[in-house]
């Protein structure tokens, strides 16, 4: 067998939901349907962080949500990457500066894709996790090098 | 007999030896070793990456979250707590202790029924 030089496995993506208004969740849904059905290439939502190459989060993320969501990107193995999904995460939105929201998502864990949109099309989130998958394989890459 | 027969034992269902024993572990054991060398590097022992998911939530100790078989008799318990913590503070494990109980309890027997007459 030759060596894995980048990703070449499935992407399994986790979905994490701070309290988004279910327009973003709705549109990732629909990008699993018949009409876009993205597990055709091997991209299908995971129950586990445990098992997920790609974590997608939507909504603006409260106090309470913020060290749950940080233990969830910890839980999950190396390469990963995160996927911001609406404008809720990726700037806080019409929610910006409130009392009680832990701050845009890259304030919270590192953000590698921001897919911005109020909800963004599923064209957009599917864009959005193929630019992760780019970036999965570079780490992928990074790893293997440090292994020889 | 060589001295490698000298150590086998045979019996109806089958053979034992010490020496292919050792030789089956050596294996394994070299077959084990390739299995984990071949593992991922990047994984991080002693972090949150290693423990089981609970929807974000920290994972509690098993110990204080797990129910025991002995917690059937809680309320049993509960209900003699006078009784239990009498009788527990003596249970103390040492048969010295019950070795002491038994005479003790015995003289007393011993006392009324021939003494006390
Ligand atoms: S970005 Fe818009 S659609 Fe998405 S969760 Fe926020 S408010 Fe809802």
């Amino acid at each position: 067998m030759g060596k894995l030089t980048n990703f070449k496995r499935s992407l399994w993506v986790f979905h994490a939901s701070g309290g988004s208004c279910n327009a973003c969740d709705i549109e990732i849904i629909a990008s699993l349907t018949p009409r876009y059905d993205v597990e055709r290439f091997g991209i299908k939502l995971v129950g586990s962080p445990r098992h997920a190459d790609v974590l997608l989060v939507t909504g603006a993320i409260p106090r309470d949500f913020a060290d749950k969501l940080r233990r969830i990107y910890e839980q999950m193995p190396d390469p990963k990457a995160v996927v911001v999904v609406g404008n809720c995460g990726t700037t806080g939105g019409v929610f910006y500066d409130s009392y009680n929201i832990a701050g845009p998502i890259d304030e919270i864990i590192p953000v590698d894709v921001y897919v911005p949109g109020c909800p963004p099309r599923p064209e957009a989130i599917i864009d959005g996790v193929v630019k992760a998958w780019l970036k999965i394989e570079k780490l992928e890459k990074e790893l293997e090098g440090k292994k020889e | 007999m060589s001295w490698l027969e000298s150590l086998t034992l045979n019996s109806p269902s089958g053979f034992w030896n010490p020496i292919v024993w050792l030789a089956f572990l050596i294996v394994f054991a070299v077959i084990g070793y390739i299995i984990y060398s071949r593992g991922n590097r990047s994984y991080k022992p002693n972090t949150d990456q290693v423990k089981p998911y609970l929807s974000g939530n920290e994972v509690e100790d098993v110990e204080e979250i797990r129910v025991r078989a002995g917690d059937i008799y809680w309320g049993f318990i509960e209900a003699l707590k006078g009784y239990y913590n009498v009788l527990m503070r003596m249970h103390t494990g040492d048969i010295r202790d019950y070795i002491l109980w038994y005479l003790g309890l015995g003289a007393i027997i011993l006392f009324i029924l021939v003494g006390g007459v």
